[in-house]
Parts: structure tokens; sequence; C-alpha cells
């Protein structure tokens, strides 16, 4: 019969104590749901890019590229006398009239789907635009789709002739690629390759079809893996919350077990029962979690592709693939988190003597004398922490690794520095509010068994948000500084473009010239950007025309300027790279760098590193001079103007707008509003990492309003007490108030050197190793007191139900139950 | 020569497949059968061949060379078709076959909607390059007698950017890397000596073949029909200019399945350019260019109504040993099936006639090499090497080209509305 009576006695507990065990709910499917919306925002924007990269390189296995803006027709004429085998086109072209397709200029293809959605059917007329010059194209027919994937992966597509996208792109002569497929044997493959060779020209290049791929889904890699990193941090603050509401459950039974123990249930089975319990809440918080999760990661998914199009490519993500395998991945990690916590407390409990009624009084001494040891496995960990932030190499992970254990180390030496810290604020309490203050302060150390653990969930949350707040602050001041110098000339024009931070979109001919005579411009410098392969993989390649002001524009990390730039004005092979590039790459002054040109690869000598905050991949930027010299490409990405003095920056820019050639569309921008939109895309791409802190917030306010619950109203007895020798209710709430506030203080204050501690590690040790920024450290006060008041209002909301309800309570009645 | 040789057949589709291959990857010299089922099986498109708005054959013309050894682009097809007959000096036998074909996507001046805007501002309006209402498609295949073995391959290209096109002077029609040309133009109005190179299927081995062949024409070339004017069905248009060389004295190298032989021997080419189509009644072709010793040649095609009866318009020509020409009409010939093949896709295929000119006392039994000579390219027909023997003592033996059509392909998902006309 024990065992029956066992699980009674568990069912009417957890019955009893629903709210208890409701929030603990809450908060496990609140870290699960964070981890698996981030996860699943993540893995549909990749396989949106992927399906569609697929689709585009079909069964080819190698593509052969150009140099830098592309490869002239003649290249293909010259490879068509070769042989290989080409592969399929996209979607299914059944019903499609393929005379007009081909002999129609502006004749274009989309997938069926798509032209629902835009109300479009074949026949009519689609306007696009192209670098801001508008284009109309003809529908001439549907992509039908056999399969979803296919639908999927055809949906962002125009399909047109070549000669159609050669001339509505503006590229008479220029292909983008040619994709082969070559023997699949080594030798096979290697031999047509160098017939290929031959019948390229010098700057041609062939490459497996996956590189790019492979080079795209890397830009995002260090994106994506921050964000999963930080979906991590809810769970760990939900963990906590597991932890504090089993240790509860099991100290409040603790008489309880005592007598079952004695009744002849043996610790096995209580191990079992307090894990069963903690799975019970978790199989129920994950369900509930993997539901929401699924929700929110609608929404995550937008804040992710809008990241994702601002920074590195143009992907459109229009639905969230739920894959069994990510939601594997979160019910693992929500049961096993659960687990995990609820571990300790289940050993605890397994623990119990044979029919002895312990007082609580001695748990709690236990738990008091326990904060020590806590304490030291803390400084252990603190260490390990300090090891893995030291230990040589790149690698993400064990940067977060590092950021996780510092977090395990500050929630074990929190019981410690609690401890400390209400002996050290009793006096201070009790001078500002008596005796109330004296015994919140006291309550505090007393009932540290629940209170160090609430403490500790609220301390790791704030201090997250303290973390994770400095970090951005940190980074914004460090751009908007780095846009205040390098953004000197006036006004800027660029054509418009999909992806802000990596345009490679050109001006129509001329538009540069005529631009540059515009009535009060003092000074036109043109920049140009394209994409080409070399000695350290995929560069970004940047061609400016320096004008006097260029030097201020650029601040050298390493490298001598009164050297360098003489040599960059005078059209040397020097290049000077910006600082994510050198990290990501190991470029430092002094090397060289082989860059694939019109001319064939060529070398080109590092003489700097700058800082720059426009690309996490990087960029390498050489002189117009030097890029004529080695591409043959005359076009211009954009152009930056100085006005002469007198004029203002916005006048000069509505002359410009004015000036504007017909049909092409231009942003201009004049260098205060190019500084707003920087910062606008900044702010927008760390909308995710808020919503991230915000969450983890949500679940730590959970996690303390359980808590605090808890405790205050397994107290009532205590307080029927003190409202029986005199204490009046307004006191009882007062008292209630004063030590869930002061739990809350102490959170708060224990929060911030664990705060600069993450924001220490973010901005040296993350940031660093996912981008190669150097960012400048910035506390700004305020963050450090929203914390506090974070911590101290989200205690106060927490007890205020509790306080109300006991300063209410009927003192016998309270007594009599006991 | 064929008559509405493959071409005709073509379902379009598949053409247009494959210029989709060209657009989106870059495709072809695929061995043939890779493609076929899939191509053939595009559905639709191009209704039965609008022939709105091209020139049409619809009476005997004069031609002038070489210009007319160039291109017609207002016609909606035009081919340059050379089969033949060769030896190697150790008596290994290998039939070829090299074409290229034009197809027209548009009528001539068919008005394309200029392309957008473009204001002025700067922007680069021209056409692109590779801009072009002219398809080019280019077959080959080489029949190894000894090991009974056929290869066969096709390539697609546009005729613009260099890639594919046809020019009368000097003389070259090429398909990307396979052309026909005339390397030392004399300036005169012939294209001999033609000098033909092809090669696919892998830079050297089992698969590939090469062809590098120099061909002199030992006869006038030969208006077909009525003064070069073939009339293919009823009705004015539905005809083409057609005109033969029905001998020409071929020598060079032919590499198939890792050998590389020295071979010589005789080939026919085939010019012809139309804007018709096979009536709704007709239902394929066999088509005979055979070379018999003592200097004739004879060409005959027989079209085929749906029931299996010939047609009316069925013609051909036997040309003497000096190149005088005789017009021969289905009356004059008598042509009996001997035997069938049936080949792997399942298609029947006659595999041995007896073929008469009674008027020319004439009585041929013609055979294939070997059987198998199917090409498998987007559309399926046969085109084999036969060798001819005389039933007269021998002194009408030969070798020669036969092509037939529309047998038992249809069955395989092509949609044969969307034939060209």
């Amino acid at each position: 019969m024990p065992n029956r009576l066992l699980w009674t006695s568990s069912r009417r507990y957890l019955a009893r104590h629903l709210w208890l065990m409701g929030l603990s709910v809450l908060g496990v499917a609140l870290g699960v749901a964070v981890v698996v919306g981030i996860d699943l925002a993540n893995t549909s924007a990749e396989r949106a890019f992927r399906l569609s990269a697929d689709r585009l390189t079909g069964q080819a296995t190698h593509q052969v590229v150009g140099a830098g803006g592309g490869l002239r027709t003649s290249a293909y004429r010259r490879v068509r006398t070769r042989p290989y085998v080409g592969g399929r086109p996209a979607g299914d072209t059944a019903g499609v009239d393929r005379g007009a397709f081909m002999t129609k200029e502006g004749a274009a293809l989309m997938s069926a789907p798509t032209a629902r959605a835009l109300g479009k059917r074949p026949g009519d007329t689609l306007r696009i635009a192209v670098d801001g010059q508008p284009r109309t194209l003809q529908l001439v027919g549907l992509l039908r789709s056999r399969d979803e994937r296919t639908r999927r992966a055809t949906r962002n597509l125009l399909v047109t002739d070549i000669a159609t996208a050669q001339e509505v792109l503006g590229k008479r002569e220029q292909l983008t690629r040619i994709d082969l497929i070559l023997p699949e044997s080594e030798a096979g493959e290697k031999r047509a390759k160098n017939r290929l060779q031959q019948a390229l020209p010098p700057g041609a290049e062939i490459r497996r079809s996956e590189a790019r791929t492979e080079t795209v889904e890397q830009m995002t890699r260090a994106f994506s893996l921050n964000l999963s990193a930080l979906s991590l941090l809810a769970l760990v603050v939900g963990l906590f919350l597991i932890y504090n509401t089993m240790t509860f459950s099991v100290v409040q039974r603790r008489p309880l077990i005592g007598r079952l123990r004695a009744l002849g249930v043996t610790r096995g089975e209580v191990f079992a029962l307090v894990l069963g319990e903690a799975a019970l809440v978790g199989l129920v918080g994950t369900l509930v979690g993997l539901a929401l999760g699924v929700g929110l990661a609608q929404g995550l998914v937008r804040l992710v592709t809008r990241a994702i199009n601002d920074l590195y490519f143009v992907v459109n993500v229009q639905d969230v693939t739920v894959t069994p395998w990510v939601l594997a991945k979160g019910a693992a990690l929500g049961m096993g988190a659960t687990l995990a916590a609820a571990y300790a407390p289940a050993r605890e409990a397994a623990r119990a003597e044979v029919s002895v009624t312990l007082q609580r009084s001695r748990a709690e001494s236990a738990a008091r004398s326990l904060a020590p040891r806590l304490a030291f496995a803390g400084v252990a960990v603190a260490l390990l922490a300090g090891v893995l932030l030291l230990a040589p190499g790149q690698s993400i992970w064990v940067g977060y690794a590092a950021l996780f254990c510092a977090l395990l180390a500050a929630a074990l030496l929190a019981p410690a520095a609690v401890v400390a810290l209400a002996r050290a604020l009793r006096p201070v309490m009790e001078k500002i509010f008596g005796v109330l203050g004296r015994m919140a302060a006291r309550g505090l150390r007393q009932s540290l068994s629940r209170t160090g653990v609430a403490i500790a969930a609220l301390m790791v949350a704030v201090a997250a948000t303290v973390g994770v707040g400095v970090m951005t602050k940190s980074f914004r001041q460090t751009v908007r500084a780095w846009l205040t110098y390098s953004l000197q000339s006036d006004v800027y024009v660029q054509p418009p473009s999909l992806v802000f931070r990596r345009s490679t979109a050109t001006l129509a001919r001329g538009t540069a010239d005529t631009l540059a005579q515009v009535p009060g411009v003092a000074g036109a410098h043109t920049v140009r950007r394209v994409e080409v392969a070399s000695s350290a993989g995929p560069t970004q390649l940047v061609a400016i025309k320096p004008g006097p002001e260029t030097q201020d524009t650029y601040r050298f990390k390493t490298g001598d300027p009164a050297q360098v730039w003489p040599r960059f004005r005078g059209g040397e092979n020097v290049v000077i790279v910006s600082e994510p590039y050198g990290y990501r790459t190991g470029t430092e002054v002094g090397d060289t760098l082989r860059l694939q040109t019109d001319r064939g690869r060529d070398a080109f000598r590092v003489g700097a590193v700058f800082y720059d905050y426009a690309s996490d991949r990087g960029v390498v930027t050489m002189s117009r001079a030097t890029y004529d010299r080695y591409y043959d490409d005359e076009r211009v990405s954009g152009v930056a103007l100085r006005a002469v003095s007198g004029l203002s920056a916005d006048s000069l820019a509505a002359r410009v707008r004015a000036a504007a050639p017909p049909g092409q569309e231009l942003v201009v921008q004049s260098s205060r509003g190019l500084r707003e939109a920087s910062l606008e895309i900044f702010d927008r791409t760390f909308a995710i990492t808020n919503v991230l802190r915000l969450l983890a917030v949500v679940v730590a306010f959970i996690g303390v309003l359980s808590a605090l619950m808890a405790l205050q109203l397994e107290r009532r007895r205590e307080l029927a007490v003190m409202r029986a020798g005199g204490m009046t209710p307004g006191q009882v709430g007062g008292y209630v108030t004063l030590q869930t506030g002061l739990m809350g203080l102490a959170a708060g204050l224990l929060a911030l050197p664990l705060g600069m501690a993450l924001s220490y590690v973010l901005v040296f040790v993350i940031n660093k190793r996912s981008f190669g920024w150097t960012l400048q450290l910035q506390v700004p006060p305020e963050i450090l007191l929203q914390a506090v008041g974070l911590a101290l209002a989200a205690a106060l909301l927490a007890g205020a139900y509790p306080a109300w309800k006991m300063a209410r309570a009927n003192p016998a009645e309270a007594m009599r139950e006991g | 020569m064929n008559s509405s040789p493959p071409l005709a057949r073509l379902p379009l589709p598949a053409l247009f497949t494959a210029a989709l291959l060209l657009v989106a990857t870059a495709g072809c010299d695929r061995p043939a059968d890779s493609v076929s089922s899939e191509s053939v099986a595009v559905a639709g498109a191009m209704g039965s061949g609008d022939t709105t708005g091209y020139a049409r054959a619809t009476s005997p013309r004069p031609f002038s060379f070489p210009e007319d050894h160039g291109p017609h682009p207002g016609f909606k097809t035009e081919w340059w078709y050379v089969t033949g007959n060769l030896d190697t000096p150790k008596g290994r036998h290998l039939g070829y076959q090299f074409t290229i074909f034009r197809i027209a996507m548009a009528p001539p001046d068919s008005g394309r909607a200029p392309l957008q805007p473009a204001s002025t501002g700067g922007a680069d309006t021209s056409a692109s390059g590779w801009r072009t209402d002219q398809f080019y498609m280019a077959h080959l295949a080489v029949s190894d007698v000894r090991g009974e073995r056929h290869y066969d391959f096709e390539r697609f290209a546009r005729g613009a950017a260099g890639l594919a096109g046809a020019r009368a002077e000097p003389f070259r029609v090429w398909t990307e890397g396979w052309q026909m040309a005339e390397p030392d133009s004399a300036g005169d109005a012939d294209i001999f000596p033609l000098r033909l190179t092809a090669q696919a299927g892998g830079s050297n081995g089992e698969k590939s073949v090469a062809l590098d062949l120099r061909l002199t024409s030992a006869k006038e070339k030969v208006l077909q029909g009525e003064r070069g004017l073939s009339q293919k069905g009823p009705g004015a248009g539905n005809a083409s200019f057609y005109y033969s060389f029905t001998r020409l004295p071929t020598e060079g190298t032919v590499a198939a399945g890792g050998d590389t032989l020295r071979v010589r021997g005789p080939s026919w080419m085939d010019r012809e350019w139309s804007t018709s189509a096979l009536g709704e009644e007709q239902a394929g072709w066999d088509w005979f260019a055979l070379q018999l010793s003592g200097g004739r040649e004879l060409m005959y095609y027989q079209l085929r109504q749906k029931g299996g009866a010939p047609s009316a318009y069925s013609e051909g020509v036997l040309v003497g040993p000096r190149g005088e020409v005789t017009h021969l009409t289905r009356e004059d010939v008598a042509l009996d099936v001997l035997e069938q093949w049936t080949a792997e896709s399942g298609a029947t295929y006659p595999a041995k006639w007896r073929l008469r000119v009674p008027s020319e006392n004439l009585d041929l039994t013609v055979t294939p090499y070997f059987e198998n000579q199917v090409m498998n390219t987007s559309v399926r027909y046969w085109e084999g090497a036969v060798r001819v023997e005389g039933s007269a003592g021998g002194s009408a033996s030969g070798s020669g080209y036969v092509e037939l059509t529309g047998y038992g392909e249809e069955g395989e998902g092509k949609e044969g509305r969307g034939m060209l006309p």
C-alpha cells in the first residue's frame, strides 16, 4: 500500500498547489518556447535560402564565375566547344509559350502561387525596378510546381530568357555564371577542369556549386548561433524556476516524507516521486512550450528575415518550416533541463530521516551551512569560466560555455552573497524601517532554502538584461562614433538595394558624372562594391576614388597612415582591409592577399587594417585607380558628394534629387540621414536581441512570483502568530512587502557585477569571435539603475498579492489551518 | 532527302525545353537518351504550328548561290543534312549522320514589344547580344557496323552570341563546337571542299565520337521536285525548297568508342527549308538516299497516310553517272517491306525492303547494316546506314541512308499536335 499512499499524497499535494505548479509549467513552457521559436526561425530562413539556391543550381556540380562584376558572354561561347552537360530548368513549364519566352523582349515566368498572390495572370504586365530603374516585364506563363518543395523554391523566382535578363539588368555582355556538370571521378573532374580553364578568360574561376551556397550560409552562421545562444538564456532562467519549485515542494513536505518513510516507502520511491512530479511539470511545460514556440516562430521569423535582409542577402521566408528535429531538440532540452533541475531536490528528499518530523529550522540552518560550500563550488566554476575565456581559439561556443559558467558560478555564489548582504543590510533596514526592517532582513536569511534560488533566478535574468544591454549600448555608441568620422561627405547617393549593407547594385552609366555636375557640389567620390574570390575566400572588394578628406574617414587599427595613403592613392598594389575581414581570414598588415581579377590572380599587399562596422564579413578596399587596372568594370555603386561651403547637406540633397536622371531612382541621403538610417538598421537588427532579453525577464518574473508567493503563503501561520502578537494588518503587509523588496534589491545588486561580467564576455569575447569587431565598452549608469529598479519592481509586484492576502487573513483561522 | 525530316515531327516543346536548359543552365551535348523521355513528355504549346507571318514555299524560284547555301530566317525550318557510308582501308564500315537544323521561333518582324523605359537616363537599352528568334539544333550519329554500335548525340543553341548560326559566304553552319564550313572559301558559288568537325560524349572514351571529314563534290547539285520546289501535301505553301548533293567523295577521320579511324567513302547532303506542315492525314515517312555502283544515286521518299497507304505526294529522283536527272513519282516506284524489327521502346520499324523502279529496270534489296540505329534524341526516329543489293547481277549494289519516322513513337507522351509545321 505504501506506493498508493505515496502517489495519492503526491496527487493531493499537486492539486493543492496548482497555482505553484502552474507557474512552473509556464516557466518551462516559456523557456522551451523561446528556444524552439528561435531555432525554427533560423532553420526556416536557412531552409528557404537553401531551397532556392539548390533550385537554381539544379544538378550542376560546378560553376564558372568571373573575377568581379561577372563573366563576359564570350566565355560561354568558348566553354561550349568543350564537352559537358547541363542541368534542369526550374519548375515545370507546362503550358508556357516557349517561343514567346525566348523571343519576346521582357517575357518572364513566375510561379503560379506568386502570380496569384500578386493578382497577375499570363499576359499581364509586371513592373519591376532594377537598381532603381523601372522595367516592364510581361508575364508569359506560370511555373507550376509538382510538390510543395518546388513550390517554395520557385516562389521567389522570376525566370526569363538570358537575353531578357541581360537587357532588363542592363548587363548586355555579361553572364553571372556558367553552370557545369563535370565528371564525378577525381581524375575526370581534374581533366575537365584543365580543359575548361584553357578555354576561359584569365579572370574566370571554376568552383564547386555548393561553394556559393556555403559561403552565403556561413555569412549568417555567427548571427544564427548568437541568437540560439541567447535563446538558451530563457531556458536557463526557467531551469532555476523548476529547481525552486521542486526544492520548495520538498522542503514543505519534509514531515510528510518522513512519515511516509516510516510507513515503509523506500528512498528510491521518494526519489522517483519527486522526479516524477518534476517530469509531469516538465512534460506539460514542454508540450505547451512547443506549441507556444511554433507560434512565437511566426513572429520571430520576420525579425530574423529582416535582419538577414538588412545585413546579408535577400531571402524571402513566408512560412515557418516546422521540422520534427527542431521540436525533438526543444522537447529534449525542456525535459532534460527540468529533470536536471529536479535532481538535487529529489536527492534531498530521498535522504529524509525516517519518521522524524523535521523542523524547517533545521533545513534552513542546513541551507545556511550549505551556503559556503555552494560558494566554494561557485568559485571553482568561476575559475573554469576564466580558463575557458583565456583558452586560445576563436570558438564562439567556448565563449558561450564560459558565459554560462559565469552564470552558474554566480548562482552558486548567490546564497552566500544573500547571507552577507542580509547581514550587512540589517542595521540599515532597522534604521529606516525599525523592527519590521530588521525582521525582514533576518527572515530573508532564515528562509534561504527558498529565497536563495528565487534571488538567484532573478539575478541571472536581470544580469542578462544588464549584459545584453551594455553590449548593445556599447555597440551602438561605437557604431555611432564610427559613422560620425567615416561619413564626412555631405550627400550620399546609391541605387535602391534590397540588402542595405552589402549593396552591389550599380548606378546607370553616366549618373555619377551627372551628379558631380550639380551646382553646389564641391567634390564627388565614387564607390564600387563587388564580390571577388581571393586566397582568403570570397571577399567583398570596395574600390574608392579617394578625395582629400578620405584619409580622415578611415581609422587604422594597425598600419601607418603616412606610409599607406600615398601608395594607396598612387594606384599601387596596396589594399586596406577592415577589422572583421582581418580577424575572419587571419589577414594582417604586411600580408599578401591574392585577389581574383580580370587579369588572373594577382598579389596585393595589405597596408592597414581599419575599423569598420558596416559589414561583419569585412571588406577589402583598394583605390579606384588600382581597380580599373585589374577589372574591366566601369560601373559605380554609389557616389559621395561634398557641398560647397555655405550650402547645407539637406539643400544639396534636394538639388541632387532634382537632378536625378529620369528613369533612375536614387537613394539620396544627407550624411545625417544616412547616419540615422544606419542606426535605425542597427536598432532593427538588435530588436530580436531585445525580444529575447525581455522573454528571459518574463520567465524570471514568473520565477520570482512563484517563489515569493509560495514562501509567503506558506508562512501564513507564522504571520498569524505575528498578528496575534499584536501586529496590525498594515504592519504584516509592510513586513511581507519589505521582505520581498529586500529580495528584489539583493537580486538587483548582485546582478550588477554579474551583468558587467556578462557584458565584458559579450563585447570582448563573443562579439569579437563572432564578427571580429572591436567595441568600446560603455557602461551607461541608467542601464544599471534600470536593472536594480527592474529587480525591485518585479519582487514588489510578486509580493503584492501575498502581502495583501496576509494582511487580510483572519489570524485565528490561519493558525488553525496550519 | 528527308522530305520533311525529323524536324517536321519535332514537338516544338522539346526544343523549347532545351532552350530553357540553355537559359537556366548551360546545356547539352547529352547522350541523347538522357533527355528524350523527359523532353518529349513536356506538354503543349505552340498549337499546331501557327505559320502566320512566315515566308512560304509557294512556287518555284530561281536559286541564287552562294546565298542559298546560307540561312533563310524568314522560313520556319531549315536544315543542312549530311549522311555518309565510310570505310577504313581494312574494310571496317561506318555510317554517319551530321545535321544542323535551324528553327525560327517567331515570324520575321513580328514586332517585339520594345523593352521598357529605360527612358533615356543614360541607360543602355540596346538589345542583348543573346536576343534572337533563331534556334539551332544539331544531331550527330555514328554507326559502327563491326560492333553494331550506334552513337547519337544532340545539341541545342540559340543563333546568337556566336553560339550557333549559319552564313553563306564564307560558308559556315555551326552549333557550338560542331560545324560544317568551307575553310578556304574560293569566293565561288559552291561550298566545297567542305569540312565537317564535331565531337561529343567526353574527351576520349568508350562513349565518345568525333568527326573530322573533308567533302568534295563529284556532281552538280540536284534540284528536287519542280525546279527545287518539293510539294509535301495539298495546298499552296505545303512545300519546301529542296536541293541535294548526291555524291560527295569524303575522307578524313572518325573516332568512335576509343578508336580513331582513317576513312573514305561517299556522303550525301540535303538542303531544305520550308514553312509547311504534314497534313493531318499523314503519319510519317520512309526516306531513301542510295548511292549505287556505276555512279547512280536514287532518292525516294514515301509519305505514309494514317492507314499506312503511301501518299500521292511521295516522290523521288534518279541521278545518272553524269548528273542526268530523272524525276520519279509515286507511281514509278514500288516499295515493299520484307522484314520488321522491334526496338526496345516497343516501336516496330521496317528492317528490309524491296524497292523497284520498273521504268529504270531497278530492283533493289535494301537492308540496314544493323537494326538498332534509332536516334534517341528529343524526338525519336530511325536513321541508319543501309546496304543495297541489286538483283540485276550486282550492277546496282551500293549503300545509302534510310530515315523512318512515325513508327510507334506517338505513344510516348508526345502530343502529336505540337509538331513543327
